[in-house]
């Protein structure tokens, strides 16, 4: 099964494991699994952690299962669930990162950075190690906000609701998020010359 | 960093497959959350249930104000100044044991 079950087919899921039968939350975890690991991947490229974070999410999820109301889908609920661990995790990472400092980057991607030349490709590990490297300029919520607009594609109006903030504050954030972005890509291809 | 660029790197980055779950993720998340009941949706405490939290703060709170009030009575008491059960004493003497007192 995947993440595009149905609703109500979550929904009796939920009303079977909260009247006890818990082995049933396995069978809503296979469900979801591959969702909540699309959306951590975003946030950590470490599959090991990536792991660690979903089981973080579902920990979370059963714990707080009481209070999901049935009003949104289930997933939706889920991703909101996983987006908060990994501005946690964003937020525990940007403490670490700024005492061990930053890992190098490839060639290839130097190279695609300075070129002006559009025939000049990159691939697609290169392409996600250069933007993960610029993104650790930004701030936690500055990143997740890039990241779910410009990689998960979600409207404005769900960012505002997974992040807890108005749709304009969303706006303005991602705007200055871009800008500190563009000029974190332009600082890391002048700092490699 | 133009916006072709940018836009570029975003599109690239997107395509980058997520790591599939393990095949047995959902039996250790379940093995996690064994002997963790769900939560239910949020209780209201009993007033006695909220004081019974409340105690050891309280009696910390309490405990501290009677050491309080002991030191600050011998230092008043060392500095010459009647001390607080002098003060009662005499108020008692004066207010209350008297034949107009209470």
């Amino acid at each position: 099964m995947n993440s595009t079950e149905t609703t109500g087919d979550d929904a009796e899921l939920l009303e079977r494991i909260l009247g006890g039968a818990t082995d049933d939350f396995a069978e809503l975890v296979r469900r979801h699994q591959s969702r909540v690991f699309a959306i951590l991947h975003r946030y950590e490229r470490d599959a090991q952690k990536v792991e660690d974070l979903a089981q973080e999410t579902f920990l979370k999820a059963w714990r707080a299962l009481g209070q999901f109301d049935g009003r949104a889908p289930f997933e939706h609920w889920l991703a909101r669930i996983a987006a908060r661990v990994a501005l946690d995790h964003l937020r525990k990472e940007k403490r670490r990162q700024n005492e061990i400092g930053l890992p190098e980057l490839g060639d290839d991607a130097l190279d695609w950075l300075r070129s002006d030349d559009e025939k000049n490709e990159l691939d697609v590990r290169s392409a996600a190690e250069l933007l993960e490297l610029a993104m650790r300029e930004l701030s936690p919520a500055d990143r997740m906000v890039i990241t779910m607009q410009e990689l998960e594609g979600r409207s404005v109006k769900e960012i505002a609701v997974a992040m807890g903030a108005s749709g304009v504050a969303v706006r303005v954030r991602a705007m200055r998020a871009r800008s500190k972005l563009r000029q974190a890509l332009e600082k890391l291809a002048n700092e490699k010359l | 960093m133009n916006d072709r660029k940018l836009k570029q790197l975003f599109t690239l980055a997107q395509k980058q497959a997520a790591p599939a779950p393990p095949a047995d993720f959902a039996t250790d998340v379940l093995r996690a959350l064994r002997g963790e009941p769900p939560a239910r949706a949020p209780q209201t405490l009993s007033g006695f249930d909220q004081l019974n939290s409340w105690f050891p703060r309280l009696a910390l709170a309490s405990s501290t104000f009677i050491v309080l009030c002991v030191a600050l009575d011998y230092g008043l008491t060392a500095a010459g100044v009647p001390s607080l059960s002098d003060g009662v004493s005499q108020l008692s003497a004066q207010w209350l044991l008297t034949p107009t007192g209470l």
